[in-house]
């Protein structure tokens, strides 16, 4: 009898859950917007945090602005220390008791990987992973979309700069032993055999690694005139400093997340300037070749606007203002307009079309693209498939190189 | 031959910064019994604060590193006094994990007050100065670490051999019961070696943080000096430096001619093959049993 009581009373309550979940869309009501975002606060990568503390007074200042359809979005966003178990954890917490409406941004790739089959499982949108891996895209998956541009195109632009503009006849990389560096190698090595080339040498680094002389040598012994450095800021600034003490001073060229020049000058002690990296966004390339900009340059009034009305209103007192900031702006700005354009009815299939028929898309970042869903095309999630190229001036502003240069997507090699 | 050379030299400039952290391992290691994991936290802290009393109150270099040598040696009695030493009657297994938890409070103290975005430390010596001797050249920082490293060993033999509360060290390390009896008060002692050990450290900190400064920088050395206070013996000071020389040179010469992606994990392997063919180190003595 007692048994029989509890089972009913189990039923019953699932019932009432079941029921009342039917009513309205998860993490939806009619006065909230729930998003959550995971980020590295602590732990190794930690400057990265920055991003989730970015969308979080993106979000501030679009309330304070009135909301969406009258709707205020609620940033739900958790410390995992750039540890996967973590990221687990927390995402599985937030969505179970919480129940977030979509996820946006999040920075790892071993991170968004241990989340991303509960989160596509789950049918869960998910917007701007904060990090270029070709994982959100092979396969595509419906409601995952990508915003930032991968890194092979950075190499692919960056390759193309040193030989067709520059002329350097041997480029060599050194590269973080892990996807985000070996797409590095892949991007080069697909743009110089185009010109009949071929990787003067090839780096590895471990992300541990302190002591860089042993791959400075390396990069000396093959005389390399260029040198594409795929890894972190911290090591581009041992490898810079290492190379400059053994008078090695090749044209040193990265990767969009070694792009925030403010940062390098102050880490390298000023040894950056002529640095040229590829840029995802956060400066206005077209029709202004040649210039140099700032964070705060007139041309990119979006920039400015949130300067003022996120970063000044919202920001911590020690906040630093930077590329990492604005980057998480950045990859939230698309699931904010997809989320504008879906109405007062708003539920994660009305998203996914609104995301889907996004076309030219202009942020802060460059323009994002969708298509719709095509498991056979990785192109459908791809978001942000272009890039220019910038290089670090005296005081840490951007010289702009080259235009928004679209880059060709390459999918991996099978092992 | 040149580049040879070069791997050599490269490899003890860097073997100093391991040896200074091998050093503050095995003083801890002789007097508390417990391989010490909080070392590179302990070494870390004092840098952030020569950076905080640069950077906030305008110190002068000299001043911003004798504060932190002073905090370094003050965080060093602390840890031993008020955590140590109140763990009740603690196997080794026990007090390994309270260094390794002491460890994750200060790295994320650490992260949590200063920030974690990289900086680096201004310092009379430009980290990308070298000099250059024929074809082998050898960064002007990496040098001064490496007269320094050899100033302080030079030092603490001296202190270990001639001053009173050196010997009173050695003789709490060699028989803590006998030497209370002599009415040396070993606490006070333990204290003091885990100040002293965190001082040393804290000397390859703010060597290695002219170049860049994060919460995570001591993580690598601290391990190679782990991985050279094994090889040389957890009980031999200069098995400690010794040890750690060899670990900087194995690792640029394995680097330079076998692979540099696992440049790293020679160090280990290192470990690996010394604990098996001479457990107790190098250069120590070996000990069939301790009674």
């Amino acid at each position: 009898m007692k048994r029989f009581a509890a089972i009913m009373i189990i039923s019953a309550a699932l019932a009432l859950c079941f029921g009342t979940a039917g009513m309205c869309e998860v993490g939806v009501t009619d006065t909230e917007i729930h998003i959550g975002q995971w980020g590295p606060q602590t732990g190794p990568a930690a400057p990265w945090g920055a991003v989730a503390r970015g969308t979080d007074a993106y979000f501030k200042m679009i309330n304070a602005e009135g909301g969406i359809h009258g709707r205020k979005l609620v940033h739900h966003y958790f410390d995992d220390a750039y540890n996967p178990a973590k990221t687990v954890a927390g995402v599985k917490q937030l969505q179970e008791q919480e129940g977030m409406f979509a996820w946006v941004s999040g920075v790892g790739t071993a991170t968004g990987l241990a989340v991303k089959d509960y989160l596509m499982e789950n049918k869960i949108p998910w917007i701007g992973p904060s990090a270029g891996s070709r994982h959100w895209v092979e396969p595509p998956q419906k409601y995952l979309f990508n915003v930032y541009p991968f890194y092979m195109g950075d190499a692919q632009l960056l390759c193309q700069y040193a030989v067709e503009t520059l002329g350097k006849k041997k480029i060599a990389i050194a590269f973080q032993n892990d996807d985000y560096g070996k797409q590095g190698v892949e991007g080069a090595e697909y743009q110089l055999k185009k010109a009949g080339m071929e990787l003067a040498v090839k780096v590895p680094v471990n992300v541990a690694d302190t002591d860089m002389i042993p791959h400075v040598m390396e990069l000396k012994k093959a005389e390399a005139d260029a040198v594409l450095l795929f890894v972190t800021p911290g090591h581009v600034a041992r490898i810079i400093g290492t190379g400059k003490a053994m008078q090695f001073e090749p044209t040193w060229m990265s990767s969009s997340t070694c792009g925030d020049f403010p940062l390098m000058m102050a880490i390298t002690k000023g040894l950056s300037q002529g640095m040229i990296t590829a840029s995802f966004g956060l400066a206005e390339p077209t029709g202004h070749v040649g210039e140099v900009q700032l964070l705060d340059n007139p041309v990119q009034k979006m920039v400015a606007k949130y300067k003022t009305d996120a970063f000044d209103k919202f920001a911590a007192q020690d906040e630093r203002y930077g590329y990492t900031f604005l980057a998480g702006i950045g990859f939230a700005e698309p699931l904010v307009e997809a989320i504008r354009r879906c109405g007062k009815d708003l539920t994660r299939e009305k998203l996914v079309k609104e995301l889907e028929n996004m076309q030219n898309f202009k942020g802060v970042l460059g323009r994002i693209n969708y298509k719709p869903f095509d498991p056979k095309d990785p192109t459908c999630r791809l978001g942000q498939g272009e890039v220019f190229l910038q290089e670090c001036t005296e005081n840490g502003g951007s010289k702009i190189l080259t235009d928004w240069v679209k880059t060709v997507y390459l999918p991996s090699k099978a092992e | 031959m040149v580049n040879l050379i070069q791997m050599i030299v490269s490899g003890i400039a860097v073997g100093s910064a391991y040896a200074l952290m091998g050093l503050g391992m095995v003083l801890i290691y002789k007097a508390s019994e417990v391989p010490n994991f909080v070392q590179g936290e302990m070494a870390l802290a004092p840098v952030f604060i020569s950076y905080l009393l640069m950077n906030s109150y305008g110190a002068p270099v000299w001043v911003a590193f004798a504060g932190a040598l002073v905090f370094a040696m003050v965080l060093g009695c602390i840890l031993e006094f008020a955590v140590l030493r109140r763990a009740k009657d603690p196997n080794v297994l026990g007090l390994i994990i309270i260094t390794i938890g002491l460890e994750m409070i200060l790295l994320g103290l650490v992260s949590w007050k200063f920030g974690a975005d990289q900086r680096s430390l201004p310092f009379p010596i430009s980290s990308y100065d070298s000099v250059v001797i024929g074809n082998i050249f050898i960064s002007t920082l990496d040098l001064l670490t490496l007269v320094v490293a050899l100033v302080i060993m030079t030092i603490l033999f001296l202190f270990f051999r001639f001053s009173k509360l050196g010997v009173a060290m050695k003789a709490t390390q060699q028989n803590e019961i006998a030497a209370r009896l002599m009415g040396i008060r070993t606490n006070r002692i333990k204290m003091v070696t885990w100040g002293i050990s965190a001082m040393v450290g804290s000397v390859a900190g703010l060597l290695a943080a002219p170049v860049i400064m994060e919460p995570f920088m001591m993580w690598d050395p601290m391990l190679k000096g782990f991985a050279g206070a094994v090889v040389g013996g957890m009980t031999s000071l200069p098995g400690a430096v010794v040890g750690s020389y060899l670990v900087g040179v194995i690792e640029h010469l394995f680097g330079g001619y076998v692979s540099i992606e696992f440049k790293s994990v020679v160090a280990f392997v290192v470990i690996v093959i010394v604990l098996c063919v001479r457990p107790s180190g190098l250069l120590a003595k070996h000990y069939i049993k301790k009674v």
